[in-house]
């Protein structure tokens, strides 16, 4: 067998000859464009490709763009009262740590470009938080979540979603106050399940709750019925899930076919999507979940809601979506106060009593302590916030019906 | 723990298996044949998903329609992609094994661009669908009625395709093919067409496979991955180039990760899948079914 060999090709020549007469033109337009402020270079990363896509791609990347759509159609970005154009510079980051970190590095050390937005979920920001921070750029995520993250007291980082601790301090609230007695956990084994496991342990003691039953389970699990089946059998008042959307779905899925059926039934991550709705029908209502706003909160939040619905024809997700969009009116609100001056957008951010469209956000460290632990359940197509009270769009609903 | 209860647990264990099986029997087709370790196999599978998944969301066709669609269409693209790439490389390469090798590399390069392609073309959100989710009870124990639906297909096609292999003068050839590719070609059986033939099949049975998982699982486009993993596995466990022994492969790990599973924790399930994948790999490294 012969290898076989082509002759290299190269451009034709008249291709190169074509290049070069245009090139003196299109040295010409940059002299048209600097009639016009510069733009804003607003850099990120995040995932398209890969496992963390399906959370980014619903939670956060359209969010950006819808951001940067609405300031581009208003004039600008407002820089201290001078309307700039936004240009977004951003790439995939694979779901990949170290391809997301060295992105970052690029936009913020060589790129130089003005500002950052975050990359998706705790374990990129816990990469690229620190970065950000040693090169004085301002970091809103809202898809981190993790203590450790506030541990790290890194000046010019803010988490906006609610940490572990209020979420399931909420959580073991609801159950209390309607009589739960028992209840049957399941947690993802990686940072999000381990942390919301442990402060879901600390919540329940001397609340009258006890757990029967703990399991763990790795990402991308394919099969929880041997597990559900034996929490089935102990019959526990609620069923709690610290889960991530592709298990949040199929562990409800698998609850309905096995017929577990327990008067609360806690999903974590993923319940606040649209495709919960869309791939449990009607076995959806009852489902509690993590979830924060919905188009009742505010009418901010309406307005956002059905922008978002007009550019994607998709829903935004009742959770982290709400969350990414505060930021991004937070971001919009310092650097129209501050300009682009890093260390003032970030003394404005950490100063400020922010108001957004889930209410009000106030940082102390790098927590967001304006927002508190809540509790959503599908009610109807809707996703209610049900607890606490005050923020409160729709009494809870209990017991949950059977699985439609 | 009752008899129910122990039924309930092998049962669910043979349905995850099945859908190991099916999987797996696609890419031993492919390696066990003509050596080309695909590692895209799982990304074919996600295709099937994802045009199951746009014909049932888009018009509204059942997913057991679009079974034989899902075939052919990724047979299709398998000749396609056999005729582009894998013919020239069985052309150009040496000998046998500096052909495995390219053809890694050729697969490793198929399954970036059919993950992003899937990814352009939809984006990388998970997506779902609701088919024949109601629970069915048998005796005790409650399955969804389309998981009943996929062991019985992939039994089913499993089945077939031994019985294609074993009895008719294709399989024949196939086999012959498998045993020593040197002498099926002496005795005139004609490999310019049996491999490409036997890649697109392959490639066929992944798309079914996946049609059948979007039915009870949510898609995306990174989903495949595992997969092919899980396949390598099964094949390994049954056999290379064992059809019999990728189906029985197939269902004892999908029974042994179930039972696993309930006395332990999931957690450590991939703990078990590769425990046993290095057992047997140690132990018995032809397989646990070979003949030889």
């Amino acid at each position: 067998m012969n290898p076989r060999r082509t002759p290299p090709s190269g451009f034709p020549r008249r291709t190169v000859v074509r290049a070069l007469a245009a090139a003196p033109v299109a040295l010409a337009f940059p002299a048209v464009v600097r009639a016009q402020p510069a733009p804003v270079r607003v850099g990120y990363a995040i995932a398209r490709t890969g496992p963390w896509a399906g959370g980014a791609q619903v939670s956060q990347e359209p969010n950006y763009l819808l951001w940067a759509e609405q300031q581009n159609a208003a004039g600008g970005l407002s820089v201290k009262g001078t309307r700039r154009q936004i240009e977004l510079v951003s790439s995939d980051d694979r779901s990949d740590i170290e391809t997301c970190v060295r992105t970052y590095e690029k936009l913020m050390g060589s790129d130089k470009v003005d500002l950052v937005l975050p990359p998706w979920g705790s374990n990129a920001n816990f990469a690229v938080a620190p970065i950000a921070n040693r090169m004085g750029y301002p970091f809103l995520a809202p898809t981190a979540l993790s203590r450790r993250l506030i541990e790290m007291q890194l000046p010019y980082f803010f988490l906006l979603l609610q940490q572990p601790k209020p979420m399931m301090d909420a959580l073991v609230d609801l159950l209390k106050a309607n009589g739960a007695k028992t209840m049957a956990v399941i947690y993802v084994d990686d940072l999000f399940g381990l942390e919301n496991y442990a402060a879901l342990k600390v919540a329940v003691q001397g609340s009258g709750i006890s757990i029967v039953e703990d399991k763990s389970y790795p990402l991308g699990v394919k099969d929880l019925a041997p597990v559900l089946r034996s929490m089935k059998d102990k019959s526990p008042d609620a069923f709690i899930g610290l889960t991530y959307p592709p298990d949040t779905i199929l562990a409800s899925k698998q609850c309905k076919e096995i017929g577990f059926n327990p008067k609360f039934f806690y999903a974590s991550v993923g319940t606040a999507f649209q495709l919960y709705r869309n791939v449990m029908g009607a076995g959806a209502e009852g489902v509690l979940g993590m979830g924060s706003w919905n188009t009742k909160t505010s009418p901010g939040a309406k307005a956002y809601f059905d922008a978002h619905v007009k550019k994607f024809q998709k829903e935004p997700d009742r959770w982290a979506s709400g969350a990414c969009w505060a930021g991004l009116e937070i971001m919009t609100a310092a650097v129209a106060k501050a300009g682009l001056d890093r260390k003032a957008i970030r003394d404005y951010v950490a100063g400020t009593d922010h108001s957004t469209i889930i209410g009000k956000i106030k940082f102390v460290g790098s927590e967001n302590i304006g927002t508190p632990g809540s509790v959503s359940q599908w009610q109807k197509g809707e996703f209610e916030v049900v607890w606490p009270k005050p923020i409160a769009t729709a009494p809870l609903q209990t017991p949950k019906p059977p699985w439609a | 723990m009752t008899l129910g209860a122990w039924a309930e647990l092998v049962a669910s264990g043979v349905i995850t298996g099945g859908v190991y099986a099916l999987v797996a029997l696609g890419l031993n087709l492919q390696y066990g044949l003509m050596r080309i370790l695909n590692i895209a196999h799982g990304e074919f599978l996600m295709l099937g998903a994802f045009l199951t998944w746009a014909a049932q969301t888009g018009f509204g066709i059942s997913p057991l329609v679009m079974l034989p669609v899902a075939f052919l269409l990724l047979m299709a693209l398998g000749l396609a992609i056999h005729r582009l790439t894998f013919r020239r490389l069985a052309r150009t390469s040496a000998d046998l094994d500096v052909f495995e090798a390219r053809g890694l590399m050729v697969s490793f390069g198929l399954m970036f661009l059919v993950q992003n392609f899937a990814q352009w073309l939809w984006g990388g959100e998970l997506r779902g669908y609701d088919y024949l989710a109601d629970p069915v009870a048998i005796g005790d124990a409650r399955f969804a009625a389309n998981k009943l639906v996929l062991l019985a297909l992939a039994l089913a096609i499993s089945g077939a395709l031994i019985v294609v292999l074993r009895t008719t003068l294709l399989g024949k050839g196939v086999r012959a093919l498998m045993q020593s590719p040197t002498g099926a070609q002496l005795v005139g059986i004609d490999t310019e067409r049996l491999h490409p033939l036997m890649f697109g099949v392959g490639l066929g049975l992944s798309g079914v496979a996946g049609c059948l998982l979007s039915m009870t699982y949510t898609i995306s486009p990174a989903m495949g991955e595992p997969y092919t993993v899980t396949a390598l596995i099964v094949i390994t466990l049954g056999g290379f180039g064992s059809m019999a022994g990728a189906l029985v492969g197939g269902l004892a790990l999908g029974v042994i990760e179930a039972v696993g599973m309930h006395f332990t924790n999931p957690s450590l399930k991939t703990l078990l899948s590769y425990g046993i994948f290095i057992a047997v790999l140690l132990w018995r490294p032809n397989g646990l079914f070979a003949r030889r």
